[in-house]
């Protein structure tokens, strides 16, 4: 069956659902901007829905002619990605998208063939299954984990699952969605699906800079910005003032990392009337729940009842999150932190992130916010140093901010930063190390490394 | 820089990072009791030195045997420049 409106698709079987939108789109408005690669510098590139829709039914044949046992996505292009999921689910063929950083697993999937970005399959590739249903086979799309906590591994996940967050309905449609993750990560898969399956516009600015970021957004009217709040703090800490005042933002989605209050208000203060949402998910258990009142944490009544679609939430006695998808399923440890700070539960960290400095657990992120907190302090980040002497030791950096207001200098924002340390915690979460940096990085996720790199 | 300066140096960065009276440092000081470091603040120390010199004869391979009891400063000199002839 093949729906005629966007708000059709969610009639379509979950896999036919992307190749079915981009073949509807293409159809109506051919001409129409499907993804903006390079936005923000001189290489800028667009591609219409026409085009890709060339491109999946070209896919489509070769893998209906070849029937790969699965397809491992090595593209690096965004516009690839896009084209051999939905060719790939379509054709009912599995299919693994692999990080740079996770591509010494592609040994797991052997007898898969590799799709680069000329979208040619190799010929000679591995007789596959006849067309049937996925059954047959154990997994329909392979993502790998981002590997915050330990090294990435391959999730298998349905299509059912891969599309549980899109959202269809009308209010979707056309939007400008910016594409600051790695496209072939968990959360930047869900920026794509959710842009192209709503005949939106994906952009995906040249790079991280928060000026390219910024000018991108403006320039190709970007208006719906998800991000980890670690990117987001960079852009609106560092960003040319200019540009983000042209910017016209109406939403906000965080996600990846726990969000804190004072980057909430920053945020709401800069882009007035933005709505603002958290996302919490994992890789393995995909989107568990979203935050939409704008506030960090999430209303304590959550826990231990129901949420609307079968979720439950309780918390170990040491303050670890777990959740249970449905009745049916199995309590999972999530391995982030959480504490009860007046009606909220606020995140404290993940759990293997803390720093225990002789034998005195010493959460991070807390650090980190009050740090953020100091007037003069742009970026924070909080690692554990290795210690002969007390097992481990706490370091920070910090990026002061641009300009700085007068008669502040970095030094002085430094010695003030210590001063709200020592007063606020105990003395073994106090930095022993606090440097200060021209900008935090990052990881290929777009969050904070913890430990020292 | 002298090993004997970086050590000095250390301890007064210490001192002054956790609001303490920054004092003249002498080698026969008592490291508890006449400069008031404790564990953390010796780990800082171990750090900055390690920043400083390149070595930290805390953590390397060689140093398992076990060590003198550490209480002056002159101590911590002796250290580090023991260890910094067998690098």
């Amino acid at each position: 069956m093949t729906p005629s409106t966007i708000a059709n698709l969610a009639d379509a079987p979950a896999q036919d659902r992307l190749a079915a939108a981009i073949c509807l789109i293409a159809d109506k408005v051919p001409d129409r901007t499907a993804i903006v690669v390079d936005a923000g510098s001189d290489t800028r590139r667009a591609i219409d829905y026409a085009t890709l829709a060339a491109a999946v039914a070209k896919l489509e044949a070769d893998l209906d002619a070849l029937r790969p046992m699965g397809v491992v996505a090595r593209a690096r292009n965004v516009e690839s990605l896009v084209v051999i999921a939905a060719a790939c689910g379509r054709q009912h063929v599995p299919v693994a998208f692999l990080p740079e950083d996770a591509r010494d697993l592609i040994g797991e999937l052997a007898d898969w063939v590799p799709l680069d970005d000329s979208l040619v399959v190799p010929s000679g590739a591995a007789e596959g299954l006849p067309r049937g249903e996925f059954a047959s086979v154990p997994a329909q799309v392979v993502v790998a984990t981002s590997g915050t906590s330990g090294p990435p591994k391959l999730v298998e996940h349905s299509w059912d699952s891969l599309l549980a967050a899109a959202r269809l309905a009308e209010q979707w449609h056309g939007l400008g969605w910016l594409l600051v993750y790695d496209a072939t990560r968990w959360a930047g898969i869900q920026v794509w699906l959710q842009a192209v399956l709503t005949a939106g516009r994906l952009v995906q600015p040249a790079s991280r800079n928060p000026d390219v970021v910024a000018r991108a957004v403006a320039d190709e009217q970007v208006s719906i910005l998800p991000s980890t709040p670690t990117l987001l703090r960079r852009l609106i800490t560092s960003a040319d003032r200019g540009l983000l005042a042209t910017m016209k933002i109406d939403r906000i989605t965080l996600g990846g990392e726990a969000v804190d209050a004072n980057l909430l208000e920053q945020t709401k203060s800069l882009f007035q009337g933005v709505r603002i949402s958290h996302v919490y998910a994992t890789t393995e258990l995909g989107e568990v729940f979203r935050v939409t009142d704008g506030e960090a944490g999430f209303p304590a009544e959550w826990l231990g009842r129901p949420l609307p679609g079968g979720v439950r939430l309780s918390m170990r006695r040491d303050g670890e999150l777990l959740v249970q998808l449905s009745r049916d399923t199995a309590e999972v440890a999530t391995g982030d932190l959480v504490e009860k700070r007046g009606s909220r539960y606020e995140f404290t960290g993940r759990r293997s992130d803390v720093i225990v400095v002789g034998g005195a657990k010493v959460y991070p992120r807390r650090v980190e916010e009050l740090l953020r907190s100091v007037p003069g302090v742009a970026e924070a980040r909080v690692y554990g140093l290795p210690s002969a002497i007390t097992g481990e030791l706490v370091a920070a950096e910090i990026v002061v901010s641009d300009p700085l207001p007068e008669p502040a200098t970095p030094d002085n924002v430094r010695s003030a930063a210590l001063a709200v340390c020592r007063e606020r915690l105990e003395p073994q979460s106090v930095p022993r190390v606090l440097d200060i940096a021209k900008r935090i990085a990052t990881t290929a996720a777009g969050k904070v490394p913890r430990r020292s790199l | 820089m002298t090993i004997a300066d970086a050590v000095t140096d250390a301890i007064q960065t210490v001192l002054r990072d956790t609001a303490r009276d920054v004092k003249a440092i002498e080698p026969s000081m008592l490291l508890a009791t006449d400069l008031g470091l404790d564990s953390l603040d010796l780990a800082q120390t171990v750090v900055l030195l390690e920043r400083s010199l390149g070595v930290d004869p805390f953590r390397s391979a060689a140093n398992t045997a076990p060590r003198p009891g550490i209480r002056t400063v002159s101590d911590l000199i002796s250290i580090y420049t023991a260890a910094s002839r067998t690098p």
